[in-house]
């Protein structure tokens, strides 16, 4: 039932467990060679706290499972060094960057490995993970190059109708970082907005970490319970954890902030010139050691800026 | 506003007169044409069009203007909507693309309009030019009612004998079998339109074929551009301008800002 009706009810049973997460103890989620899943989709809601850690810790080899339409999430994690391979069908910034220098240079120069894939494979992968099956069945890409590109998309005969398939196999994350609106200590998480993929993401994957906006109370989700979508394992409070990506319902992407990440991933594609994207990790990683730091870095009339409705 | 229709205008135009009303419609961002010829088809002739705005629903028919609309992840184009949805739900309704029209980008069209968002280059783990990914393209274009190729170049190196890597098929290895013999259900590629020239494919080889050129376009130009032989009808009609109609919905509805005149 409630909170803490085991504490009067059930003298000796232990209180329902938190699921927070406090910023040092991000440590024990993430270890080089993992499957890491990053949630939101495009130029929005990805999970910049837990993605900034990555970076400053210097994992290496891990493989990034993209969000559908990948964000520049992916490209700072490339562009950093931690990347051995990138599952999914795009990488890029729409208008403010058509393909992630980072990994348009390091795919160019063989530095990481492309698992190929449209949409429709992605999230067949995605839910045969759910779902704890070897693979599941998808047209999109019979006919196409795509079982040369990616071996481990698999044509097989159909054993009911005899048509030709493609098998995916199953994408499992070890683990999803994820950013919403708000979740209580307890991790039942809610969105503004749908959430994109995000919860397909936490059905893949073992272990799913969500950094939200504002933790509340327990009574503040029971008014809305409809509006769950997920219960994660655990929780970091992060406001503006996403910046410079955008979080519905509270702040719009940093263009400025996104120009000079794209900038730095251009200068290190076209000219090899690697000085000013040290500038900026120098700046806004290894030089902000905490999300205060990083915030503080930004700025707070850049932050609150950044507003929706009324900037 | 007024002045004679630009190549965009008369691209729109042209792809906005082939949607019908009732259909479902994807407007991208980032993609001002396509943009632009959903949003005349739904103001024109759709009111009950399914025009799917980022990740919403929406019903524009009364809006007085259309605001531009910029990046796929921005919740505020929720403001216009009657359904808001999760990006797999969306990607993974099949059975919806059977009344959707889709379009389609490549940086290597063949000449059966299979195309190419790979990237160029023989080696897949060392890609000459890597290109942005298939994106939903694939998936969609095995499905949709019929989809359109938009291409913002007409050259030799965009039209070529064969592609590198086909991210999407067209008409396969040609014949109007050869998407049923695949297995795709979707109706395949209908036109292919450039800045120069309007395709469509020939019936029986389904060969891509010169089906107009733009105002001021040699039917020489198009063929220099093209890097095979596209079938040749005897006579090669100018592509239809816009009408006042059109036009005027264009330049005070959708395109206010003039993306398309720029």
């Amino acid at each position: 039932m409630g909170d803490h009706a085991s504490d009067v009810l059930s003298p000796g049973v232990p209180a329902r467990r938190s699921v927070l997460v406090a910023e040092p103890e991000l440590g024990d989620w993430f270890r080089d060679g993992m499957t890491i899943a990053l949630g939101g989709l495009a130029t929005a809601c990805h999970a910049m706290v837990a993605v900034r850690h990555i970076v400053r810790r210097g994992l290496r080899d891990l493989t990034v499972i993209g969000s559908a339409v990948g964000g520049l999430d992916v490209d700072l994690l490339v562009g950093a060094g931690c990347v051995r391979k990138v599952i999914c069908p795009y990488v890029g910034a729409e208008a403010l960057a058509s393909i992630g220098p980072f990994y348009r240079a390091a795919a160019e120069r063989g530095e990481i490995e492309v698992w190929e894939c449209d949409e429709g494979q992605y999230y067949t992968g995605l839910q045969a993970a759910a779902q704890m099956l070897p693979f599941l069945p998808c047209r999109g890409g019979v006919g196409t190059s795509f079982p040369e590109l990616n071996p481990d998309l698999k044509p097989f005969r159909d054993p009911v109708r005899g048509e030709t398939l493609l098998a995916v196999p199953a994408i499992t994350p070890d683990v999803a970082i994820l950013h919403a609106a708000q979740s209580d200590v307890h991790g039942n998480v809610q969105f503004v907005g749908t959430g994109y993929a995000d919860r397909l993401l936490w059905r893949a994957a073992e272990r799913t970490l969500v950094q939200v906006e504002r933790i509340v109370s327990n009574e503040e989700i029971r008014r809305a319970p409809e509006r769950t979508a997920l219960l994660a394992a655990g929780v970091l409070r992060a406001p503006y954890g996403a910046h410079p990506f955008s979080s519905p319902g509270f702040y719009l992407e940093d263009r400025a902030h996104i120009a000079e990440l794209v900038a730095a991933g251009r200068a290190w594609a076209r000219d090899r010139d690697r000085q000013p994207f040290e500038a900026y990790l120098a700046r806004y990683v290894h030089g902000a050691p905490t999300h205060l730091d990083y915030l503080e870095a930004i700025g707070l009339r850049r932050l609150l800026g950044l507003d929706e409705w009324g900037a | 506003m007024t002045g004679p229709p630009t190549v965009r205008e008369i691209m729109a135009t042209f792809l906005a007169r082939d949607i019908e009303d009732g259909e479902e419609i994807f407007v991208g961002t980032n993609l001002p044409v396509i943009r632009a010829a959903a949003l005349l088809a739904h103001l024109h002739h759709g009111p009950s069009m399914r025009v799917m705005l980022a990740h919403t629903r929406t019903n524009l028919y009364h809006a007085p203007v259309m605001e531009h609309f910029e990046l796929l992840a921005d919740w505020r184009a929720a403001r216009w909507a009657e359904g808001y949805f999760n990006d797999n739900d969306i990607v993974m309704y099949q059975k919806s693309r059977r009344d959707s029209v889709f379009f389609v980008g490549a940086l290597q069209v063949d000449p059966h309009g299979n195309t190419n968002l790979i990237g160029l280059g023989t080696d897949p783990r060392r890609l000459r030019l890597r290109g942005p990914g298939a994106i939903a393209t694939t998936t969609n274009a095995s499905h949709v009612r019929r989809f359109y190729i938009f291409l913002n170049e007409h050259s030799p190196r965009v039209f070529v004998p064969r592609c590198d890597w086909i991210s999407t098929v067209g008409w396969g290895d040609g014949g109007p079998d050869a998407r049923r013999k695949l297995g795709l259900p979707g109706g395949g590629p209908r036109y292919c339109i450039t800045p120069l020239a309007v395709l469509d494919f020939e019936d029986d080889s389904k060969r891509l074929r010169l089906r107009s050129v733009h105002p001021g376009v040699a039917v020489d130009e198009v063929r220099r551009q093209t890097g095979f032989d596209l079938v040749m009808p005897d006579h090669v009609p100018t592509t239809a301008l816009p009408g006042p109609d059109e036009l005027a919905i264009l330049r005070t509805r959708v395109d206010p800002q003039g993306l398309l005149r720029g």
